[in-house]
Formats: C-alpha cells, structure tokens, sequence
C-alpha cells in the first residue's frame, strides 16, 4: 500500500500525469545550474522504482556515493510528504527499493553508450528484467551531441528504456523564438517531454515546455524537497 | 657475508602476474654468475626457472612461493625475493616486503600499471619500501615507456622520473640511453652479457638532452649542492646526479624508472647497477620492534653487530632436513650455537645449521649479520615470529594477514593419505597464515579455508605431490545459515512416566526474531518452572540452535520467552526439561516461517571501460546487485554485492569474457535471505546429500 502512497504523493505524477513515462522515449529537465535537475530525475527514478521497475541512473559529475545519498534523500523527502508513516516499515520498503537502481559514474569525454548496451544486451540474453528508466545527469548540451543522442535513442527503442537527460540552460541566454531554452531548441525534435525548472520568490517554478495537451502548465514545487505546493492555472 | 652494511640490499622484485619478475630474476642470477644457463619460466626444455622451485610452479608457469636468493655484482651482496604475482598469494608479497629495504617494481610496457601493480604500490607504502621502477618487455609491440612513466605518476601517485631512454622500441629494441652518463648501451653476446657502451646515436641526440634536462629539474629537489650547480651553472656532475636521485628514492619521494627487456636481454644489468646505486642499504632504513617490556613502546632498530640481537622469521619452508626458516636479522647476529629467544611464546632454542641461498642451492654459514637475510635450520616456529637474545623482549610489528574467504571439505582417500594429509595440513597452517583448517563437527569432515580457489587448489596439489596425500575434494562449500522471520509460540510436555523413574517438563511461550544470535528471556512466574531447572530450559533451547530443524544450517537471531510451564515434584529433572525445551523450539520454529539466509560478498570488479558493460552483465546472471560503477582512467570498477554461493568459478569466467585483462576482489558483507527459488534447490540437494548417507 505504502508504495502506492507513495507514488500519488509524487511530484512527478502530479505534474506529468500518469504516463509520464513513455517507453522507448526521450526526456528532459532543463533548468540554471543550482536549482535541482539532478534532484528532479531522482525524484522521477524513485516514481519508477515504486513502480517496482529498474532503474539506470548514470552521472558525469557526481561520484557514486553522492548518487546515493541523493536517492535516499529524495526517498526520505517523499516519505516525509505523505504523512506519518511507519520508520520500520519505510526503512524496508526503502531496502526493496535501493538494490533496484544502480549508479554509474563516468568521465564526460569516455562516457560510452556501447557499454550501457552491452550490458543491456547481457540482460537480455540471460531473460533477467530490464530497467524501464536511465537517466543520463550531467551531458553537456552546449556541444554538439548528435551522435550520443542518436545512439542512445536507439538504445531507447531496442530496448524499450525510457531516457531521461539532465540540461543544463545558462542565466544570461535567452529562450529561443520556439519557447524552448537554446540547449533543447537544438535537439527539440528527438525530445517527448520537456520540463523546466526556474526559481520563483523562494520556490521553484516547474514549466511544461513538452508535453502534448499539458504544454505551458505551471507548477510550484518546495527547492529543498522537491515536493509540490500548488497547482498554477 | 660482508659486513660493510653500504654494500649489502636487501631488494624484492614484485609487480602485477606475468609482468615477467621470475624473468628478471633469471637473468639478474645469471649476470653475477649464479647460474650458468637461462631457463625461461615456460621455456621449451622444460627446465623452468631456477626460482620456481616447486613443480606445481614450473608446469604452471606462475611463482607460488616467493624465494629468496642471494648473488653479487660489484662487490655488493644482493638478496632478492622474488615474489609471486597472483592476488591469492598475496600474502607471500606481504610478507616479503615485511623485510625488505627496496624493491623492483616491474611493470609491462605495453599493459603499463596493472591492478595488482597497485595492490603491491598499497602495501609497500603500509611498510615505507622505497621502489624504483622497471618497465619491462620493452620488445613487445605496442610498448611505450613513457605512458607507463606518467601512469605510475597518474595512477599510483608516484613522482616517476625517466632515467633512461629506449633506442628503438618494440622489435627494434636495441638498447637504452642513460640518462645520467649520457651513453647509449648495446648488450652484445648470447644472452647479453658484453655491454657496450657508445657515443648516443645522433638521431636521439636531442630527445636524450631534453629528457635529461627533465630528469634534472626533478631530482634537483632533493638535493642543494645539485641546485646551487645548476643556479650557478657550474659543471653537473654524475655522483651530484646520483646522489639525488639516491636521497629521493630512499625519502620515497621519488621512483626513477628504468626500462628493458629481460627476455630478449637488455638492460638488465644497468638495473642491477642502479639498484646498488639507488635502493638504500640496511644502515639507510630505520626499522621499528615493540619492547614488551616497556609498555609496547616503539624502539629503533640499528643495524649494529654487538648490540642484542633482533630477527623476524618472515617465511617458512618444508626442506629435506627438516624445517628451514627464512629470517631476516635486523640488529646484532644469529651465530651457530647462539640462544635466541622465540619472543611470541618465550621458547629458548639454539641456532643450529645457518644456510644462504644460492637459487636452488644452500651454502652453510657460521653467521648472519644484521642487515642480511639468511635461513636456519631446525627451528619449530611460526611464520612472522621474532627471535631476540634473551634478556630483551622485543616484537617486530605484525604483518597484515586477511581474513580467508573460501572453504572446501577434503577426505583423504586411504589410511595413508590420511597420515599424510594431516602432516601437511599442519605443515601448511604455520607456512601460510591466510590458510586455515578445522574439523567440521556435523561431518567430521576436513575444511580447509583460504584466500580464493586457486590458492586452494595449490595446496591440494602440493599435498598430493610433496606428502602423497590423495584427497577427494567437496564442493566449495558456503556458510548458509537459518533464522525465523515471526513471532510463534509453543506449548510442550515432555512425558515419560512408563514404569521406573519418569521424565516430566512442560514449557510454553513464544519464539521471535531478534537482532542477536541467541537470547534467552524468562518470564515464568510463580514458580511454575522452579528456578533450578531455568539454566536447562535455556540450555535446551540453545542446543537447537546449533542445528536447525529445518535443514540443518546453524540458527541464528532467536530471540526464546519463556511464559509457564509446569513441573512434576518427583519425575522433574535437568533432563527432562532440556528436552522439553527442544520439543518447544521444534513446535515453535515450524511454525514461525524459518528460512535460510546466505552470505553475500561485496565484490569489486576492475576493467578496462571496453568491458563494463560485459562486467555488469557477469553480476547480474549471479543474482549480483551492482551498487555502483565508476571510471577511473581507463580502468572502470563496479561494485557489487553478489551471494557467495554463485562467486565460484567466477575468476575463469570473468578471465574469458574479458581477455584476462579484468580482476576481481571479494570480502565478506552480510548474511542476507535467499530467495524462495534458490531455497528449494538447497533443500532439494540437502535431501539428496541426506539419501546418499
């Protein structure tokens, strides 16, 4: 029961409604350095471990230590937003969840999709459950990444994986004529979903730049959890 | 044996497995005259290397027991100890550089710092063993010395300085520059022996400059009479250079690194000058004992003849005659006839026969002098202990010995094995302090316990060779244990009253997970149970844990309550009512949903990026959890957490999917449940074990 409290408690299916996740698909959290992209995709990832399925998360900056202090972090915030529940009984759901993702940390210029589909491969081969989310933090999108992307979206459909990026935008760029900030305008047309983030007054401010019907939608969420305040018309 | 101290080294030769150490070690023997023919490790005629004493070593090729030798160049004694390569002999590596003043690192031109390179880097820091570098098989395409240089710099954090250059690499090889004389050596004649020593080929004129301008920035750190001559640009001489590089080396704060190929000969003998050159001699090392007498404090060694003498037996060998102890003196001197003092039990013994060795063969000796390495005869010890003189009661500082990770059940075929079996287990527990042995009481079966599955099966292959024990070997065996996953209570009355003295106990209450192995609680009021018979009750509660009903694994994390229960004036008695207790546990465990819990390692995988993915994908098939994977350099290291149970054979496996190039290490993390699946095939063989018996 306990994970599906959980799952509607989620900032991420508040915001991006039930199919937030696409099989097979590209998404992406955009925002300035410093206001939680990183917190964010965890908090998406943990939505999907709920879901009891696997997740990748694959960083370029953090060593794998911070990685999993962040998950258990964003676990703890989330507990915390439900309401009073029992620490025994979250502390063995949080004992379930953890071995279900695992975290790979990489140099940026030896980061390599081929070892991610090796790996894949060996999964497949041997019929043991395939991780339905990868998240990729910390790819920089300033430089051309055709090439990663392209590999990687065909990764996403080989093997029916979700991926989701981190973007990085920068304070002084404007967004472009699209809407889009510069980053994502460049690679727009590979990319399902789409968010936003940007501080607003002492919150942050959750803009959907993609994403079918609920394009434009406004949400608040809390900086320091993550979790959602209110919905914005 | 010299005892001008400036000239004696103490040197070992370690680095990564196949980086070619046995090799060097052949042809540094045969240079000062110790042997007169080179056998290569595999070579075709079959001999193998002089080193490889052991025929398990020479039909495997690889070096199990590190040996120690002693030969003469320049009118220095060297003591060499070779060393293994191979992670499960790891600690024969450890031990070895317990008494050693320098060593060689041999690295590969071509595969450059390996993991095992930086095993052997962690432990000759943990004892301050200053090293110079030898980048070895020079010849072998794709070779580059350079890399190897910065990756000792980028990877183990070594401050390595070139102090040579290659004339011609990979097939081309002809010889090297050095640096410090600025001439080009060829090595001419079979097998090397005539070095020729040239005017630098004008095409290398420049590189060789440039590198040495390098070499001397770097070294003029450790030296300011090299400085002021270079501020002053005063004429830099060779013995300034040397100097340097020598007070360097020995602070640690440097690697000068050489380069060759001991295979195809060259270059070997200018190591065997720079290793007189710049490893340090005893007198340059300070050497640490605990004084037991006062406090554990600290002392100082010093390599002084006259002062009581200090040794440590650091390694220890079954000859012809008996036990033959490698021991290295550290003050004073063991002399025929002395009485030296075990210092770890108080034993007085007498030092009968002293030897040194030459490759495979001893030379008797009256004496070994501090400062030198020797072997004694005769003398019952452990591995790592110290002898003193008596009067003192000093200990060397102990080594670093791992816990073994693996076990396997070995019956001996016949009487006779059986014997031999014994005399070699025992021969092996004080050789080896990684391996272990014990009876397991539920079988009475032989274990054996060790660092990993090759270690283990040397030893049942030297068993079978050097004691002709033959021994049938079981399965790896894991540690599986059960426990109870909920509160169950029971209610039992243990009732004999058939004629004669009757038996009569009841006992009720309720058994429940704890964090424990074993506790005991008791409740009973009233004196229902009488206090007397509360310590049986416990102790048959206790003795089920030994061995669970349900498949007979040790039970662990019962947490037993005892309620009521009720007693008979006459049949009551101790026994009566530990087996009321047994009949509660059995009642109680059944129905409180036991399982069967397995030991998982935390295992760490390093490999080249290229097989990450591949790496990842061993884990998972071995129901692994991976917990994370990160790059460093070109290498990637998965954590992991994998069951025991599915780790053997892995190391072949992990070999094969990726070219040999990846290496693994295992420790204990924490016993965890086993899934439904996995149980009922341990229960099912279980049975079949039960059938067969």
């Amino acid at each position: 029961m306990l994970r599906k409290d959980l799952i509607q408690k989620s900032p991420v299916t508040q915001i991006l409604g039930d199919e937030y996740l696409q099989q097979g698909k590209f998404g992406a959290v955009i925002s300035r350095a410093g206001v939680g992209k990183t917190q964010f995709l965890v908090q998406i990832a943990i939505s999907m471990l709920l879901e009891s399925k696997k997740v990748i998360h694959i960083s370029l900056d953090d060593p794998i230590d911070k990685i999993n202090v962040r998950y258990k972090e964003g676990y703890t915030n989330l507990i915390d937003n439900v309401g009073y529940i029992d620490p025994q009984k979250a502390a063995r759901l949080w004992e379930d969840l953890a071995p279900c993702k695992f975290g790979i940390t990489c140099h940026e210029n030896t980061f390599s999709p081929k070892n991610i589909r090796d790996y894949l491969m060996s999964l497949k081969k041997n019929a043991l459950e395939m991780p339905a989310l990868i998240v990729v933090d910390g790819l920089d999108f300033d430089v051309d990444c055709s090439v990663v992307l392209s590999v990687l979206s065909e990764l996403a459909s080989e093997f029916s994986v979700a991926i989701w990026f981190s973007m990085k935008s920068h304070r002084e760029e404007p967004f472009t004529e699209r809407g889009f900030p510069i980053q994502l305008d460049r690679v727009e047309e590979r990319f399902q979903k789409a968010l936003y983030l940007q501080p607003k007054e002492d919150k942050i401010e959750v803009v959907i730049l993609k994403d079918g019907a609920k394009m434009n939608e406004r949400h608040l969420i809390e900086p320091a959890t993550m979790m959602l305040v209110s919905n914005i018309a | 044996m010299l005892k001008d101290l400036k000239r004696v080294r103490n040197i070992g030769i370690s680095a990564h497995i196949d980086s070619g150490k046995t090799t060097l070690t052949e042809r540094i023997l045969f240079y000062t005259n110790r042997i007169h023919q080179i056998h290569e490790v595999k070579g075709k005629d079959g001999a193998g290397a002089v080193m490889d004493s052991m025929d398990l070593e020479r039909e495997r090729g690889i070096t199990i027991a590190s040996a120690a030798t002693h030969c003469e160049w320049n009118k220095h004694d060297i003591n060499i100890i070779d060393t293994p390569g191979h992670v499960d002999f790891t600690v024969e590596v450890e031990r070895s550089l317990r008494v050693l003043d320098g060593v060689i690192l041999v690295l590969c031109s071509v595969s450059g710092v390996q993991s095992q390179s930086i095993t052997v880097d962690q432990q000759m820091k943990r004892y301050q063993v200053p090293c110079i570098a030898f980048v070895n098989k020079c010849d072998r395409s794709g070779a580059n010395p350079y890399r190897v240089a910065k990756q000792l710099k980028d990877k183990l954090g070594h401050n390595s300085v070139l102090m040579q250059i290659p004339i011609g690499l990979e097939d081309k090889l002809k010889g090297v520059v050095d640096l410090i004389s600025m001439k080009a050596l060829y090595f001419d004649g079979d097998n090397g022996e005539n070095v020729i020593e040239e005017e630098i080929p004008a095409e290398l004129k420049d590189e060789a400059l440039q590198k040495r301008e390098e070499m001397i920035d770097a070294v003029s750190m450790y030296s300011d009479e090299l400085t002021d001559a270079i501020l002053e640009e005063k004429e830099i001489t060779d013995s300034m250079v040397i100097d340097a590089v020598r007070r360097g080396t020995i602070a640690r704060e440097m690697t000068p690194v050489f380069m060759g190929s001991a295979y195809k000969n060259t270059a070997v003998q200018p190591l065997l000058d720079s290793v007189i050159k710049f490893l340090p001699a005893p007198i340059d090392i300070n050497n640490e004992a605990i004084d037991h007498d006062h406090n554990d404090e600290s002392v100082t060694l010093t390599s002084d003849f006259d002062k009581p003498t200090v040794a440590l037996a650091f390694k220890l060998e079954d000859g012809q005659y008996g036990q033959l102890t490698y021991i290295r003196v550290y003050q004073g001197g063991l002399k025929k006839g002395d009485t030296i003092v075990n210092s770890r039990d108080g034993k007085k013994v007498k030092v009968g026969r002293l030897i040194r060795m030459h490759a495979a063969e001893m030379e008797d000796i009256d004496e070994i002098p501090a400062g030198h390495i020797g072997a004694m005869f005769g003398i019952d010890c452990a591995s790592g202990d110290t002898f003193v003189s008596p009067g003192i009661n000093y200990s060397m500082i102990a080594m670093h010995i791992m816990e073994p990770v693996i076990s396997l059940s070995i019956n001996p075929v016949d009487n006779k094995s059986q014997i031999n079996m014994s005399k070699a287990l025992n021969r092996f527990t004080k050789e080896d302090p990684t391996f272990r042995t014990y009876v397991d009481k539920e079988t009475n079966e032989t274990i054996i316990q060790g660092m990993g599955e090759l270690h283990l099966e040397v030893y049942i292959e030297r068993m079978k060779r050097e004691y002709k024990a033959e021994v049938i070997t079981g399965q790896p065996r894991v540690a599986y244990r059960e426990t109870i996953t909920q509160k169950a209570e029971f209610n039992y009355t243990h009732k004999k009253q058939t004629g004669g003295a009757g038996q009569y106990g009841r006992v009720s209450g309720f058994i429940e997970p704890c964090e424990d192995e074993f506790e005991f609680v008791n409740k009973v009021t009233g004196g229902r149970i009488p206090t007397n018979y509360i310590p049986a009750c416990e102790k048959g509660f206790a003795g089920c844990m030994e061995k669970g009903p349900k498949l007979e694994f040790p039970v662990t994390g019962v947490r037993v309550t005892l309620m009521d229960g009720a007693y008979h004036a006459v049949d009551s008695s101790d026994m009566a009512f530990q087996a009321a207790a047994r009949g509660g546990f059995l009642e109680g465990y059944l129905k409180a949903k036991p399982v069967i819990h397995e030991p998982i390692m935390k295992v760490v995988i390093e490999t080249p990026n290229e097989f990450q993915g591949a790496c990842m994908g061993l884990i998972n098939q071995r129901r692994g959890i991976i917990l994370g994977s990160q790059e460093e350099g070109v290498m990637s290291v998965i954590e992991s957490q994998v069951p025991l149970s599915e780790m053997f054979g892995f190391s072949t496996i992990l070999r094969s999917a990726t070219q040999g190039k990846a290496q693994f290490t295992m420790e204990f993390s924490s016993y965890k449940q086993v899934p439904q699946s996995v149980a009922d095939a341990i229960i099912k063989a279980k049975e079949e074990d039960k059938k067969k018996k």
